[in-house]
């Protein structure tokens, strides 16, 4: 047990400390008495004096007191002449005052030493939790991944935590005391005078730094800085925190990069999409107007000759317009090809239902003097561009008349085929002439034809058409044919949402 | 067919000779062409329709039906077409455009200016006449034109 708690065990319980003046002088009386007996003289006060010094030292200022007086008395009544009474003689007053004085004297420097030794033992304690929580925190700026270190004004570190560490590649103890500039090679954003202008004015300064590791990496961070000043709002130090944003950079870079190149290429690509409009538009004016004046000039040669020469030439003459006719045709059909690609399309919900009504009025001149069974199943709606789909079908139902018009009995059925949970799928079947699977690749490419031209006219370029269409529309085409056995066209789009 | 006493005349604006010449044929067909003045770029019709250059001495009255193509050298279709329409005088007159362009964009932007009719040129050549003929029949004989345009 040490002094500390042998004083407070005293200093907790009055009984000890009153108790203990009380003792302390009746030992004091007790060996001043044995002492008399054996004549030694003038022991008795100082005695008294130890006993008290001894109470004040351990049990403070009341006890002290009280043994000031309980020593006063017994020195008066044993001590001093006339002995055995309380009354003192007019001699006796100075001894006895001085006796008092020099007791309560001696209390009161004791009692001021026991108050500043528990001041000092307070401050201690509170220095030592003080530390506690100072270290506990600076081993929480550890725990962070990010950077953080402090530096005075003149750039010099004074604390450096594990983030940084990390990040820069030195330990704590080998960069502290050194020049954070010259360490880190820093590359600042704007000049270091606007820097600490801001910093200055505002207390804060947050912006992205070049640095260089103590491997000589080059690294960007994102740093915040916090002004520190003294109690007299001098700026001391600067407090960094900053984490590693190479990689972040690296990425934006990376993406701006990207970003240029998709802007280049798109406004390549506008470009040529202008030229081929305008190519576009070229062919529809100017390769119509040649064609024109062959087929007029022609019919205009034909009204004239057609009674002067042979048979022949009359047939060449049918030749050519037949042939300026075709390529009429050949032009608008590319024409029309071309526009899918170009126009916007313009999306509503289009019933399929009321849309087939539409073409097979549309087509009915195609059919006169055959014989055909239609059978049109329930068809649902689709979003989607209505002009669009109606040429799409136009083209679909239009080839299923002209491959079956060798059929005494053309079936042409359009019905809604069982698609996933997404897609509608909506197909035209006949029973023409088919086509063999082996050429199905061909079936949907521009200018492609899988029949001889006397055989069935057209321009190859209906399917392509519709395929375009379906395309547009986020859908697919697809088709499955028998030689002599009938073809099913397939085409598949989106389901309306909601 | 007799019907040149009644007959409007036509201003047929259009650069391509042969065009003229089969646009001729095809009214000639039909006897529509004895006042057909032709105009072989924009400028030409602009001269024409506000009397000055080679048409300074004609008689100030208007055609009853202008025939005008899009593609035209010097000043084009649509820019004669824009000029007529926003001139009070010559706004009455009816035009028609007769071009071989069935872009969506040159029929938009004319109506937009205030055309009368649109006609693609046929390739067909039995076509064509018709479409002439009936441009012709329409605007020259049926059609009462705006006051203070030539009828023969």
């Amino acid at each position: 047990m040490d002094r500390s708690t042998l004083h407070s065990r005293i200093a907790q319980s009055p009984i000890l400390r009153y108790g203990l003046a009380v003792g302390a002088s009746t030992i004091a009386l007790g060996v001043a008495l044995l002492l008399g007996l054996f004549h030694f003289r003038n022991v008795a006060d100082p005695l008294f004096l130890i006993a008290i010094a001894i109470t004040v030292w351990f049990a403070g200022t009341g006890p002290a007191i009280l043994a000031v007086i309980f020593s006063g008395l017994a020195d008066t009544y044993f001590f001093i002449e006339p002995l055995y009474s309380f009354y003192i003689t007019r001699e006796d007053v100075p001894h006895f005052v001085i006796f008092l004085l020099f007791a309560s004297l001696l209390t009161g420097f004791a009692d001021v030493r026991r108050r500043i030794e528990q001041e000092l033992l307070q401050a201690r304690d509170h220095l030592q939790s003080e530390v506690l929580e100072r270290t506990q925190q600076a081993s929480l700026l550890n725990l962070t991944h990010d950077s953080i270190f402090v530096r005075d004004m003149d750039f010099v570190i004074s604390y450096w935590n594990l983030g940084a560490q990390e990040l820069y590649g030195w330990a704590a103890e080998d960069v502290i005391g050194k020049h954070s500039q010259q360490l880190l090679q820093t590359v600042f954003p704007a000049p270091l005078e606007d820097i600490d202008a801001e910093l200055l004015k505002t207390g804060r300064w947050e912006g992205e730094l070049q640095r260089t590791t103590a491997r000589g990496i080059p690294v960007a961070v994102a740093a915040r800085w916090s002004l520190r000043r003294d109690e007299h709002a001098r700026p001391v130090a600067i407090l960094e925190t900053s984490n590693d944003i190479t990689e972040r950079k690296r990425r934006e870079q990376e993406i701006q990069g990207l970003n240029l190149e998709l802007a280049k290429r798109s406004s390549e690509l506008e470009a040529i999409n202008k030229e081929l409009e305008a190519f576009a538009y070229s062919v529809s004016h100017d390769l119509r107007a040649p064609l024109r004046h062959i087929a007029g000039f022609t019919e205009l040669l034909q009204k004239k000759v057609s009674s002067v020469v042979d048979e022949k030439s009359k047939r060449y003459i049918t030749m050519i317009l037949d042939s300026a006719k075709r390529m009429g045709n050949l032009i608008d059909d590319l024409l029309a090809f071309s526009r899918i690609g170009r126009a916007e399309t313009q999306k509503t919900l289009v019933s399929l239902t009321q849309l087939v009504r539409e073409v097979l009025a549309e087509v009915r001149q195609d059919t006169e003097g055959r014989n055909i069974s239609w059978k049109i199943g329930a068809l649902p709606a689709l979003y989607g561009d209505r002009s669009m789909l109606r040429l799409a079908l136009v083209n679909l139902v239009s080839n299923a008349i002209k491959f079956t018009h060798t059929r005494p009995l053309a079936e042409i059925e359009i019905g809604c085929a069982d698609g996933n949970t997404d897609d509608v799928v909506v197909f035209v079947r006949d029973n023409g002439v088919g086509f063999d699977m082996k050429y199905v690749h061909k079936l949907f490419g521009v200018f492609q034809r899988l029949h001889q031209s006397d055989e069935f006219e057209g321009t190859g370029i209906g399917l392509a058409t519709v395929q375009r269409i379906i395309h547009r529309h986020g859908g697919k085409v697809w088709a499955e044919g028998v030689v002599d056995g009938g073809a099913t066209f397939y085409f598949s789009a989106p389901k309306p949402q909601g | 067919m007799e019907t040149t006493n009644k007959l409007g005349r036509i201003l047929l604006v259009e650069d391509d000779p042969k065009d003229v010449e089969l646009t001729l044929t095809a009214l000639e067909e039909y006897n529509l062409a004895n006042e057909v003045i032709v105009a072989r770029d924009g400028e030409e019709a602009l001269d024409y329709l506000y009397c000055r250059g080679e048409y300074k001495t004609r008689s100030s009255d208007n055609p009853a039906v202008m025939l005008l193509d899009l593609k035209l050298p010097k000043v084009d279709g649509l820019e004669v077409l824009k000029q007529i329409k926003s001139d009070g005088t010559l706004r009455m007159i009816p035009v028609v455009v007769l071009t071989s362009s069935r872009e969506e964009k040159d029929m938009v932007a004319s109506y937009k200016l205030g055309v009368n009719a649109y006609v693609v040129k046929p390739v067909d050549f039995h076509e064509f006449v018709n479409a002439i003929k009936e441009l012709g029949v329409f605007w020259a004989v049926i059609n009462q034109p705006p006051p203070g345009s030539v009828r023969n």
